[in-house]
């Protein structure tokens, strides 16, 4: 009864409900995103020596390596360089395998995963660039270089900017989530293409930067709790900023209840001011409310 | 009701569609006149840009991308107005309602998007030439129109797509581009690798021209397959 004006429509909308089980992971997993990104952090800065045949003009004496303090500084950014890299896109397959979800089954929140996955790669995005533009500016020598790898990635930032202005765009949340959903898709689709363009044609203007030799056992430790501290705190913002939209539309669709609700209270009772309150129902049928008689 | 319970092939239902845009297109003209005109006027800008500082330069090597600059511009306008009609007298909706293929709506739209382009094309790119890049030898322009004609296809065929997604949008104009021009990104490095190539030739220019084409034309293929795919969400929302 309470809900007629709702029924009418073919399905009420559900509340879109907030706090499953990942957030009582939440407290654990900060701890250890603090543990593992310090400890990385820790270990790749004071432990771990630099590339071998690093060049040297200053002199440091660092894991019994002797380096210079530019080279030295500018190789550690290696560490979270790549880790960011990659958490960005372990989030943009999140978001592409949200999408897919969201456009077989039609459920909003699917969508809104996608959102928030495709939010918090774009912070990781901006942290690569920020990164690797000061990699290039100690290492090479330059601001930006067309190299293949940049420009793609570049592309990619472009893409994922794209789909929040695409978002900001359309008003109906169906029509908003669909259309997201296939630019998510395509995406998807579209950015390993792009990086195997890049690669495969030979461009005599910008050579492929290639990295030789290999990494030592020490290297890829700092690597891994770097990598690891940052997939956790990939996964923390991902989830708090999840629980933050989720609330946000749950408030938000209690109040349009609130409001449907009074609305019929005061359409279906038309004389519900001197109808006794005691034991009538909020918003009774209208027929069988005694119509202005009194 | 005859023929609604036969239901139109798909084919047909294709040419129809197809039929009423080239039908509506030339009896105005409004589009292609639009396309041609903006294409010269990119070469003008061209031309004045770079007549300043190159006046004895060798643009060869840059002419490729240059060209592509232009068709994706020109593509560009020619993609946002394509579904102006389709908007303003709900023509779309009627579309929908019609018992059609969705697949043969974007084949059909797809198409009509592409012989405009190629229409503007087979006008503005010997103009090109002719103010830019007179240098070109014939045996080299059937290599160039084939790339032209790889790298349109798959340009008509995600800027359809595209331009349904921003046709229901606010600021239409502006967010095709945004997501136009990251999302060919791979054909147009292809193609105007391939280009480059072709102009400027060279002792193994085959082999960068061939593996551009051949990228070029997997992405299309690919992407043409996703688009199609994706279609029906797109427009039935």
């Amino acid at each position: 009864m309470r809900w007629a004006l709702s029924d009418s429509n073919s399905k009420r909308r559900r509340l879109p409900e907030s706090g499953q089980w990942p957030d009582k992971l939440m407290v654990p997993a900060i701890i250890a995103a603090a543990v593992f990104s310090t400890a990385g952090f820790l270990d790749a800065m004071l432990r771990v020596g630099p590339v071998n045949g690093a060049s040297v003009n200053g002199f440091a004496l660092i894991g019994g390596q002797v380096v210079d303090h530019v080279q030295l500084l500018s190789q550690k950014i290696f560490y979270f360089h790549m880790p960011v890299a990659i958490v960005s896109f372990v989030l943009l397959v999140f978001a592409a395998y949200y999408c897919v979800r969201y456009l077989v089954s039609r459920e909003l929140r699917f969508d809104t995963c996608a959102q928030v996955a495709m939010e918090v790669s774009l912070l990781f995005v901006i942290l690569t660039m920020v990164t690797g533009d000061l990699w290039t500016r100690f290492e090479w020598g330059v601001w930006w270089t067309w190299d293949p790898r940049l420009t793609t990635y570049l592309i990619l930032m472009l893409i994922i900017i794209a789909y929040f202005i695409l978002r900001n765009a359309v008003d109906e949340p169906e029509r908003r989530a669909t259309y997201c959903s296939v630019i998510g898709v395509i995406a998807f689709v579209d950015v390993p293409i792009c990086f195997m363009i890049t690669r495969l044609i030979p461009s005599s203007l910008h050579p492929v930067v290639t990295r030789q030799g290999g990494m030592t056992g020490d290297m890829a430790a700092a690597l891994a709790l770097c990598l690891i501290g940052m997939l956790l705190v990939g996964f923390v913002l991902y989830r708090a900023r999840f629980a933050q939209v989720r609330v946000d539309q749950r408030v938000q669709a209690l109040k349009d209840e609130l409001a449907l609700f009074e609305e019929e209270g005061r359409a279906g009772a038309g004389s519900a001011d001197v109808w006794p309150f005691s034991d009538a129902p909020l918003a009774a049928e209208p027929h069988t409310q005694p119509s202005g008689e009194d | 009701m005859a023929r609604r319970s036969k239901g139109l092939s798909a084919v047909r239902q294709y040419r129809l569609l197809l039929g009423k845009d080239l039908r509506q297109e030339f009896r105005t003209l409004d589009l292609l006149s639009s396309m041609l005109i903006y294409a010269v006027l990119v070469i003008i800008v061209y031309g004045a840009s770079l007549a300043t500082g190159a006046a004895d330069a060798d643009i060869a090597p840059l002419s490729g991308g240059l060209l592509w600059a232009l068709i994706v511009f020109t593509s560009l306008l020619g993609l946002n107005r394509s579904f102006a009609h389709e908007r303003e007298q709900g023509a779309l909706e009627g579309i929908l309602l019609a018992p059609l293929d969705r697949g043969a709506v974007y084949l059909a739209k797809a198409t009509s998007n592409l012989l405009f382009m190629l229409v503007t094309e087979v006008i503005a790119v010997p103009l090109y030439f002719f103010f830019m890049a007179s240098g070109v030898t014939a045996s080299t322009v059937g290599w160039l129109a084939l790339v032209l004609l790889v790298g349109t296809v798959g340009m008509a065929g995600i800027g359809t797509m595209l331009a349904t997604i921003t046709a229901h949008t606010r600021g239409r104009d502006v967010l095709l581009a945004v997501l136009f021009i990251p999302l060919i990104f791979p054909l147009l490095y292809a193609c105007a690798s391939a280009t480059t190539a072709a102009i400027v030739g060279g002792a193994f220019w085959m082999d960068t021209y061939s593996l551009g084409l051949m990228l070029a034309g997997a992405y299309d293929a690919i992407m043409l397959a996703v688009c199609w795919w994706l279609y029906d969400f797109v427009i039935g929302a």
